[in-house]
This record gives structure tokens, C-alpha cells and sequence, in this order.
């Protein structure tokens, strides 16, 4: 309330306080602060456990990383509306096997069958947006429903059965190794960062998804179409949630109904970890590719980490339960602090 | 006539009798003694459940952690019971106060901090998951004694599970807390507007952690209930309570923005998806498609609740 | 003299960087309704959470029932016996009218029974005294916003209040519901209740105010001086510090320039009957009317926000059928200013660069759909320079701006997409005299310039200098038009009957 009273009188503002409030400096970024955290952990860790940094355990690392970054940004998308999509996972699953279906029982050709596959993603994202525009509803109960029917009508047509059957290129894609340690995947997933960087910063439709996201009623008073903006962001994360669960796939030369566990909801942690620690504000209008980035490759490296200290698989899905509050809250103090640079 | 049509119940009811009736007529089996058994077995954990994600409803938020509660309890009962031998009335208490500190730690951190509810929830459900397979390394507790598995699974007067009266005493209870106490009134009062509610000399913090604090011991109670009745302590127990959940007390015309709730509807949310999935297993249909019908039982009942809030504000303006 | 019940004693208030209040007192005696003036940024919505609790004042002192008192916070201050009605509605929506009168009485322990029939019958008392016939079980939400106001008033004369403090209470009524919570106000008063009455709608502080206060600039302009002889205009002046000024800007004649907007016969989705309206090239239209006549919906309509049902909507001539905003932004080229910035026009979290440019962007972009800041900075930067925003950077949030250079963000937005006609409501709501005049200039400038303007507002005095033509429109309907002499008398009385005639 204060700043409402005191922005309501002319203060001509004062350069120094523009540049903070405007464009942080840098060392008061959530990305500087993931990078000098994943600086200090990988430090931590290469003393503690000898073959941290080792070509193949780095593979690997960087394997379940590009998955991670993957589910990240599928969801980032969405709460860049200010929604949610909590059938990242269903919509990924569906779309994998939907992709080792066309393969293994019609055939088709494996380049055309991934193009099928991420449009199931699209198809489904479609009838996510188009629910939330149209009934006005939170995402977060439409996507709770869909998230129950996709996986049940997947694994009810599917008979929960895998699809093996898949060219040995995918395996190949993803058991390859550049230099020795590079997982191709990886390189995917820091492809479709730049991709989604380069959109919101320099494509009409990626401003106009900020715009709409930030304040729906301001963005259709000012030539936004919102709800097709919105329709438009579901899609985009359904596709990226299947492309992510092709990864998986080729990670794991399968087409598996339980490779997100039961409904998907296995994504679901990954999914909010990266983009909040990367600092995509839930209440939408701003995104950070390359913090949902940082992010995702922080837990990932976290939990490689503990497991090679020989923490319980187990207790490690507390970590990082305990690493999501840890961020939130050091994000909230960072913020206040920010706030308090403005005023003073 | 009109106020009728418009309580909460109302719909809810006419669907449970109609698919009562329409079951029974087409399935002679459906009200045979086991099977209403195994009905009300269901009405009575799954609605323990539902009442769990219908208090965080009321007070305008969500808890995606009631699974991760009620499964610790649940782990912990039975772990109680096999590894230190506690006997069982104790034992409960015990894993209904691990429910009560879950709930009040959520509450305790939305409160505190004023992060939303949802990813809050979000990062103790995994911690409790996680703390549930560190203890269990994901096997089962077998050592549940034969009082509790006799008491998840026998009858009394024909039908009626033993279960039924532990959890009618806690309907009962969540009925006159939300309409007759002051603290439930005062959950509802900030849902519903929650400036207005600090203004009234609510303390919406207290509030908050009370609500949740609630939501964890009913968690506890489903999970407990549940291991009486699997006669096993499973760690999966509360993988799959989330869409249940919110299916019911949506179903019973629950306003997700807070301030509105009905027990009576939420039962028979409880009821009306428990009915179809009995229905799914009498009639032989594939049970993956129990998660499609519960979805589509969601979809449909935000639905229905949007049209009417829309056709009740249309009247209003007319007025 | 009359008791004093309530006293404000040199109270200031220091945010950082801003002083918001100095040395500013009020006197409240028993048995008056006492105005509170101020423009916005005034300092009186501090002194309100001053008197309120919300705030603790940096000096100075506050009396009840000649007792120093400090307010720890809303409720102590509630408690003490300051009742308030805010502006926003500040009841439970789903709870009964009962229920909401006792919610204070009923949150001390969580443990308490609620007792229906007791709690129903103690707000029959409060709700009869105040000669309001709703039962007390009736959930609040089936209220009309008038009503939910009184019961309000009830709930905090319930909590048996010293002090009644109203925050521009008649905002959301129609005049015949504010007439009725006059005629309560003054029983209240001949009663023996003390009324602070917020509004900046000076006809009514005239008509029913006893004493008056005024901020200006953070000080007293007046302390609780008699209303006795005071007028409309004395109050201005005391408010701005001199008297308006309107501009002596020469008449138009544009009768013979072509129509840019017609609309005729014209009936929408959202109860507009029959609505006929000219804009032609180079004037200033005025749209007048009470709040909730329809005036921001029927732009709204015309900006395919709504729906068009009957009749015709001409653009250059040519008649139109608009589907949605962005078409009518995007191809037919017309802008809109809202008078909700904060929500409708500006997004106060992005840059003023991206603010500004938003409506260019389309149109700046190649054919994939790229564009970079750079060529929207091109775009944008002379407006934004032509219009003097102060900001440090293009970079800024506009959250942070001043509303006076948020209000010209939202303008320039709209010339850099070089609109055929643009509507503006409400514009100079919440900003200071200075930008005012200068918006009110500019305005002037751009209709000279060949953008023809609908300009909607209640601000009689600003109708009044800007418009060419002025418009009355009365529940969706046009009630009439007047050519504008710019004789303030004649014409808000003129405007007065239009309103009026209409409703008899």
C-alpha cells in the first residue's frame, strides 16, 4: 500500500533506482546465484566423491539433466500464463508411446512417427488451453482432470504395454557420447533454451504470451488475443512434453506406460523445481529459459551428487522436497531485499 | 422448491439415487450384503480423504501432500505396531500426530512466508514421500496385528463395516466444525474474502495453520483406516488419493476459490465415485478407465458449479 | 461548542523519500458529518489509515473521547470505536448478513458455538435501526452493492463505533441508492453519531457535509471549518490551491468534416438500445454520463469488446462488424485508454518499452513474427520523448512511474500505433493537477493533429474544457447532445437536465 500512495506522486525517479528495479545487476540474479551454487556443489562433490567428475558419470549426469531442463520448460511455458499444466507428465507419456505405436504397429516411418507424436503433444495441449479459456477455470483443476483421462485412456488402449520394437537409432541418440561426456540430449534440451529465449525476446507471439501472462485484461485492451494466446502456450508445453518423454525414450530404447510413474506425476517435482529456482515468477509474465536451465541442472547435479555419497535414493526425493522450500525462500528474501534497494 | 434445486446436495443426490437405482436394477449382485460392504468401506476412507482437500478448499487453497501425509501415517502406524510392538490404540495416536505436525509445518510455511499453497505442498509431498521410502525402502510393513485387521474388515448388523462409526463420529464432526464452531466458520470467512476477515479480528495465519493442521489429521486418520483395511502397511498408500480428492468435494459444488464447502455434498461426491467404480469391476470394464471417469467426473462438475455461479450472478444483475 | 470526539493533532507521516503527511489535524465533533478532501496524492488516504490503524504516524498525536490513544493496528483501532467502510467490499460473500454484522464478536474463540438465532437477532436490531429490510439469514452475495454498503454501516455501528468513517461510499451507486444513504446519514448524525465522509464528488459534501477538512500536499489547506457558506468552487480552490482555470482554447466548427466514427441505431450484447453517436475528423467528443450509465461498456463495444446486435457502426464511412479488440486495433486502427490503468491498461510489471510498443508489435515484425527492441525502440522513442514521460530509462517498470507518466505511456502507446480514433476514459483519474493540464493539452493537440477523440469522464470541469460536443448518455441510451460554449454554469446545468429529464 505505501508504494501505491507514494508511486501516485510525480518523484521524478532517479537513474540508480531505475537501473535496479529495471534490469537488476547481475550479481543480484537468480541465474548468477544458481551458477555459484552449482559451482560450489560441484566443488563440494568432486572432493567428496572421487568419480564425480568423471567422463561417464558427467554423461550421465548431463543425460538426466536434459530430461529434467526438458520438463522444466514444458511447464515453464504455462506459468508463464500464470497457470499450470499438471499433465505435463500424462501428456509426455502419451505422446511417446502414441510415437513407438506408429513404429512398432503401423510401421511408419521413425521421422514422421516423432513429428506424429509431438502433435499428439500439440492435440493435447489444445484441449488443455481451450478448457481453461472457455470454462474461465484455474488450469490447475482442468489440468488435474485431464491429467487423470490422458493417462487412463493411454494405458487403457495401450494395456499398460511397452513398445520395444522401436530403430536402433534411438538408443543410439541416446547412448551416444561427444568429446567422451556430452549426451546429445542435453544438447537438445539447450537447443529448445534458445529457441524459447530467442521467442520471448524476439518473436511477437513469445511478447505477447508475457503480455498476456502478466495481466490477461491490459493485454486484450492492447491488441493481445489472449485466449488464443493462452491455447497457444498449452500447446506449445504439450509438445514439449512430448518431446521431452522422446528423450526418455531414447534413453531408455522403450516406449514404457509407467516411464513417468503413476498419472505422470513423477514430472511433477522436476517440473516446478526448475523453473522456480530459475526464478519464473508463478503468478506469470516472466520467464527465464536459461534459469529454468541453471535450475534443473542444479537438482540434477544435486541428486547425482548425494546418490554418489551413497544417500538413500530414497531420502534423496527429500532433498530436494526441502531444496524446492529452500529456494522459494531464499527467492522471497532475495526479492524483499530488492525491494528495499528500490525504496531506500 | 427453487431453494432446493439450488443447495448443494441436491444434484449430487439425485445422481447417487439414480445410479443406486439403475445399478441395482441392472445388476442383481450390486446390493448384495459384500458389496455393500465393500461400498461403504469406500465411502468411508475415500471420504476421510475428500474431507482432507475439502478444508484446504474451504480456506481458498490446496494440498497436494494429503497422499504424502496420510501414507507416512500409515507406514508409521504399522511400523509402530510390527518393529516396536506399540499396541495399536497408541500406535494410531502416534501417526495421527505425524499427520497434525505434517499439517501444521504446510501451514506453518504458507502462513509464514505467503508462497502459495501449492508449491508448499508441493515440496513436503516430497519430503514426506521421501522420509516414507527412506524408512520403508519401499516394502510394506506386514506386522499389522489381527485386532486391526479384524477391525478393517469385519461387520456388524449385517453389512456394516466396523469402520463406519470411527469415521461417522469424524463426518459428524467436520459438519459441526464448518457450520457450528467458530474456527470452522472462521475457514470459510477467509476463503471467502480474507482482507475482510483480518479486518474482523480473524487471525488469518492461526487460521491457515488450524486448517491445515485439520487436513493432516484426516490424512492420518485415511491412511490409518487404510492400513486396517489392507491389513498390510503399504508405502504406496496416497499415491493416488490426489484427483480423489478434489473429485469429491468439486463434485459437491465446492467453490475452489475458497469460502465454500459442503460436507453433505462432499459425501456424496465420495459416493457417487465410489458407485461407478463398483460399477466399472460388476460390469467387467477395464479399471484403467476409473482415472478417465474421474477426470471426466471433475471436468464435468467444474462445469456445472461455473454455469451455476454464472446463472446466479445473471439473476442478480437482473434483479 | 459541540463535544469533540475524535481529534488528529499534528499528525505527519515519512515514507522514504516522500513526506506524505505534515502537521496535518482534523476535529470531529459528536453529532456532524464531516467531509475529508483531497486530490489524489493528497495524503488523504494516509491520514484514513492513519485514523484507521493501518498506519502508525510518525508525529503527532490522536484523541478519543479526549484520551491520547495509539492504534497498535485496523483492529485496535476497531476496537477503540473507529468504525470504517472502506471503499472495497469488505464482507463474506457466502455468510449471512447476520453472520457477517457478528463476524468480530464471533472470531474470539476458535472453540465457540455459533449461535444462529441470537446472532440473527441481535443484527434484526442493528438492521432495524437502520431501517433495512433484509433478513438477517439472507446470504450476502444476493445483495445489491447498495445494500451490502448499509450493511456495512451496520456492522460497524454494531461494533458500537465513536467515529463512522467512510471511504467514498457513493462510488458504486446509483443517485437514488445514494439518496438513501444520505437520509441515513443525517439521522445518524441528528442521532448524535460522528461521520467522516470521504468522496471527491463535491456536489455531495455540499449537500450534506456540517464541517470540512482538506488536504493539499501533504498539510492542512483547511482544518474542520464550517460548511456554512462554503460552495463547490471554494472547495476547489482550496483542493488545487487556486482557482480551475479552463483554458481559453478558441471554438471548433466541425460540422462539415467527414464522420470518422458513426454509429446509428446501434443496440449491444450488454443492453446499449439505440445509440446514435458522430465523431468526425478533428473534434473532441464528450460522453457524460453517471456511473454504471454505460459509457466504458459502449467504448468497449466499439472496440469489439462486446458484441453489436442492431444497427450500423460506420468507420471512415464504411460500415464495420468487429470481431474481437485485436482486430479492431490491428485493422481498423482504433485505441482505447482505459480508466482502470492499473488493471486494463498498462502491465505494470514490464518496461516502458514494452508498454509502449505493445500495440506495434504486429506491425513492426517481419513476416515470421521477429522483431527486436531496437526497432521498437525507433518506433516508440520520439512519442515517448514528444510526451516528456520521466523515466530513467526505457528499461524501467512502469510500476515504478509516477500515474501521471503511466497515464502518458498509455497515450503514447496509442499514438505510436497511429490510431484513426481513439477513446479515452476517464484520463486523468488519480494524477496531479500539473500532468493534468498537461494531458488535457495534449489531447487537444492530437484531435487538432486529425485524431478524433471520445473522450468519456465524470469530471464535470474536464468535460467542460476539452470536449467540442458533449454527449449525454443515461442507462445505455443517449439522452441527448449539446454543443459545448464552454460556460461552466450553463452547460453542467444543461448536461444536469439532460440526466434528469431522462429519468423522470
Amino acid at each position: 500500500m505505501s508504494i501505491d500512495s507514494h508511486s501516485a506522486t510525480p518523484t521524478p525517479a532517479s537513474p540508480s533506482g531505475g537501473r535496479v528495479s529495471g534490469n537488476p545487476r547481475f550479481y543480484l540474479t537468480n541465474e548468477f546465484g544458481l551458477i555459484c551454487l552449482i559451482v560450489v556443489f560441484g566443488l563440494i562433490f568432486a572432493l567428496l566423491a572421487k568419480n564425480f567428475f568423471s567422463p561417464f558419470n558427467l554423461f550421465a549426469l548431463g543425460r538426466v539433466a536434459a530430461v529434467n531442463v526438458m520438463i522444466g520448460f514444458a511447464m515453464m511455458v504455462v506459468i508463464v500464463t500464470g497457470g499450470l499444466n499438471l499433465a505435463v507428465g500424462a501428456i509426455g507419456v502419451c505422446g511417446a508411446m502414441f510415437c513407438g505405436f506408429l513404429i512398432q504397429v503401423l510401421g511408419l516411418p521413425w521421422p514422421l512417427a516423432i513429428l506424429l507424436g509431438l502433435a499428439l503433444g500439440a492435440g493435447l495441449g489444445f484441449i488443455n488451453g481451450f478448457a481453461v479459456v472457455r470454462s474461465g477455470l484455474h488450469s490447475f483443476i482442468i489440468t488435474l482432470a485431464t491429467m487423470s483421462i490422458f493417462f487412463g485412456a493411454m494405458v487403457f488402449l495401450t494395456r499398460a504395454e511397452s513398445f520395444r520394437g522401436l530403430p536402433p537409432i534411438f538408443s543410439a541418440f541416446g547412448t551416444a557420447r561427444l568429446f567422451g561426456f556430452v549426451s546429445p540430449l542435453l544438447i537438445v534440451a539447450a537447443l529448445v533454451g534458445v529457441l524459447l529465449s530467442i521467442m520471448y525476446r524476439y518473436t511477437v507471439v513469445g511478447r505477447e504470451m508475457l503480455a498476456a501472462g502478466a495481466k490477461p485484461e491490459a493485454a486484450a485492451l492492447s491488441g493481445v488475443p489472449v485466449g488464443r494466446t493462452i491455447i497457444l502456450c498449452h500447446m506449445l508445453s504439450g509438445s514439449l512434453a512430448a518431446l521431452t518423454a522422446l528423450l526418455v525414450m531414447a534413453r531408455n530404447g522403450a516406449a514404457i506406460p509407467s516411464m513417468a510413474g503413476q498419472l505422470g506425476q513423477d514430472w511433477l517435482l522436476p517440473a516446478f523445481l526448475g523453473p522456480v529456482l530459475g526464478g519464473t515468477l508463478l503468478s506469470g509474465g516472466r520467464a527465464s529459459p536459461l534459469g529454468t536451465f541453471l535450475g534443473a541442472i542444479l537438482v540434477t547435479m544435486l541428486t547425482n551428487g548425494l546418490l554418489l555419497l551413497r544417500v538413500g535414493e530414497f531420502w534423496v526425493q527429500a532433498c530436494l522436497g526441502v531444496l524446492l522450500l529452500f529456494a522459494v525462500l531464499v527467492d522471497k528474501a532475495r526479492r524483499s531485499y530488492l525491494a528495499h534497494l528500490k525504496v531506500a | 422448491m427453487d431453494r432446493l434445486v439450488r443447495a448443494d446436495w441436491f444434484g449430487p443426490l439425485l445422481v447417487t439415487l439414480v445410479a443406486v437405482i439403475g445399478m441395482a436394477a441392472f445388476s442383481p449382485s450390486f446390493l448384495s450384503p459384500l458389496n455393500v460392504q465393500v461400498l461403504l468401506l469406500a465411502l468411508c476412507i475415500n471420504g476421510l480423504i475428500a474431507f482432507s482437500q475439502m478444508i484446504i478448499i474451504a480456506i481458498g487453497q490446496m494440498n497436494l501432500s494429503v497422499g504424502a501425509i496420510g501414507g507416512l501415517a500409515a507406514i508409521s502406524f504399522a511400523g509402530l505396531m510390527e518393529v516396536w510392538g506399540v499396541p495399536a490404540p497408541l500406535a494410531a495416536i502416534l501417526a495421527i500426530c505425524i499427520g497434525l505436525i505434517g499439517g501444521v509445518l504446510n501451514g506453518f510455511f504458507i502462513a509464514w512466508t505467503g508462497i502459495s499453497a501449492f508449491v508448499i505442498t508441493l515440496a513436503s509431498l516430497s519430503i514426506f514421500k521421501g522420509i516414507n521410502l527412506g524408512i520403508t525402502r519401499a516394502q510394506p510393513f506386514y506386522g499389522v496385528p489381527e485386532s486391526v485387521k479384524a477391525f478393517g474388515n469385519t461387520t456388524f448388523l449385517g453389512p456394516l463395516p466396523w469402520l463406519l462409526i470411527p469415521c461417522a463420529i469424524v463426518f459428524v464432526a467436520t459438519w459441526y466444525l464448518l457450520n457450528r464452531l467458530s474456527l470452522g466458520r472462521q475457514i470459510l470467512a477467509v476463503g471467502g474474502n480474507e482482507h475482510a476477515s483480518a479486518l474482523s479480528g480473524i487471525s488469518v495465519p492461526r487460521t491457515v495453520i488450524a486448517a491445515h493442521a485439520i487436513s493432516g489429521v484426516l490424512a492420518a486418520l485415511a491412511g490409518i483406516a487404510l492400513v486396517a483395511r489392507l491389513q498390510i502397511g503399504q508405502p504406496t498408500i496416497g499415491d493416488d488419493w490426489l484427483i480423489l480428492s478434489f473429485a469429491a468435494p468439486v463434485i459437491g459444488g465446492a467453490v475452489l476459490s475458497g469460502g465454500h464447502v459442503s460436507v453433505t455434498a462432499t459425501l456424496l461426491g465420495v459416493a457417487i465415485v465410489a458407485i461407478i467404480t463398483q460399477a466399472l469391476v460388476l460390469f467387467h470394464i477395464d479399471p484403467f478407465l476409473v482415472q478417465v471417469v474421474l477426470g471426466g467426473l471433475i471436468l464435468w462438475a467444474v462445469g456445472v458449479n461455473r454455469w451455476r455461479e454464472v446463472r446466479v450472478q445473471r439473476s442478480l444483475k437482473r434483479s | 461548542m459541540a463535544e469533540v470526539v475524535f481529534e488528529a493533532r499534528g499528525v505527519s507521516k515519512y515514507f522514504p523519500g516522500v513526506k506524505a503527511l505534515e502537521n496535518v489535524s482534523i476535529t470531529l465533533t459528536k453529532g456532524s458529518i464531516h467531509a475529508l478532501l483531497g486530490e489524489n496524492g493528497a495524503g488523504k488516504s494516509t491520514l484514513i489509515k492513519i485514523i484507521t490503524g493501518v498506519y502508525r504516524p510518525d508525529g503527532g498525536e490522536l484523541f478519543l473521547d479526549g484520551k491520547n490513544v495509539r492504534f497498535s493496528g485496523a483492529r485496535d483501532a476497531m476496537g477503540a470505536g473507529i468504525g470504517f467502510v472502506p471503499q472495497e467490499r469488505n464482507l463474506i460473500p457466502r455468510f449471512s448478513v447476520g453472520e457477517n454484522i457478528a463476524l468480530e464478536a464471533n472470531s474470539a474463540h476458535p472453540l465457540k458455538r455459533i449461535d444462529y438465532a441470537t446472532i440473527n437477532a441481535e443484527a434484526r436490531r442493528w438492521l432495524k435501526m437502520l431501517d433495512l429490510d433484509i433478513d438477517p439469514s439472507t446470504p450476502v452475495s444476493q445483495l445489491s452493492v447498495a445494500k451490502m454498503q448499509l450493511v456495512e454501516i451496520a456492522k460497524a455501528l454494531s461494533q458500537r463505533s465513536k467515529v463512522l468513517l467512510l471511504d467514498e461510499p457513493t462510488a458504486s451507486l446509483s443517485p437514488h441508492e445514494a439518496d438513501v444513504l444520505f437520509g441515513l446519514l443525517r439521522r445518524l448524525r441528528d442521532d448524535g453519531a460522528s461521520i467522516i465522509f470521504v468522496s471527491h464528488k463535491l456536489e455531495e459534501v455540499v449537500a450534506i457535509c456540517d464541517t470540512v477538512t482538506v488536504l493539499r500536499d501533504g498539510n492542512n489547506a483547511c482544518e474542520s471549518r464550517s460548511m456554512a457558506g462554503v460552495g463547490r468552487q471554494d472547495l476547489v480552490r482550496l483542493m488545487i490551491g487556486r482557482s480551475e482555470q479552463i483554458p481559453e482554447w478558441p471554438e471548433r466548427d466541425s460540422i462539415g468534416k467527414p464522420a470518422v466514427l458513426e454509429l446509428s441505431g446501434v443496440s449491444t450484447a450488454i443492453g446499449h438500445r439505440d445509440v446514435n453517436l458522430t465523431v468526425r475528423d478533428g473534434e473532441i467528443v464528450g460522453l457524460y454520463g453517471l456511473v454504471g450509465a454505460g459509457r466504458t461498456e459502449l467504448a468497449k463495444s466499439i472496440m469489439g469488446a462486446f458484441a453489436i446486435t442492431a444497427g450500423t457502426m460506420k468507420l471512415g464511412g464504411k460500415p464495420v462488424r468487429i470481431a474481437s479488440v485485436s482486430e479492431a486495433i490491428h485493422q481498423h486502427r482504433l485505441g482505447y485508454v482505459s480508466e482502470d490503468r492499473k488493471q486494463e491498461g498498462l502491465i505494470l510489471m514490464h518496461s516502458v518499452l514494452e508498454n509502449a510498443g505493445i500495440a506495434v508489435w504486429r506491425k513492426l515484425a517481419s513476416r515470421l513474427g521477429f522483431l527486436t527492441d531496437r526497432t521498437v525502440r525507433t518506433k516508440v522513442l520520439p512519442f515517448i520523448n514528444k510526451l516528456e514521460v520521466k523515466t530513467p530509462s526505457l528499461e524501467q517498470t512502469v510500476g515504478n512511474l509516477s500515474g501521471g507518466n503511466q497515464q502518458k505511456i498509455s497515450v503514447a502507446k496509442w499514438l505510436a500505433a497511429g490510431t484513426q480514433l481513439l477513446i479515452v476514459d476517464e484520463p486523468t483519474v488519480g494524477i496531479d493537477i500539473k500532468s493534468k493540464a498537461y494531458l488535457h493539452q495534449l489531447l487537444r493537440d492530437l484531435s487538432e493533429a486529425g485524431t478524433p477523440i471520445l473522450l468519456i469522464t465524470s469530471d464535470m470541469p474536464e468535460m467542460i474544457t476539452l470536449a467540442d460536443r458533449i454527449v449525454v448518455m443515461n442507462d445505455y441510451r443517449i439522452s441527448g447532445e449539446i454543443t459545448n460554449t464552454r460556460d461552466y454554469g450553463a452547460m453542467s446545468e444543461g448536461i444536469m437536465q439532460l440526466i434528469h429529464a431522462d429519468a423522470a
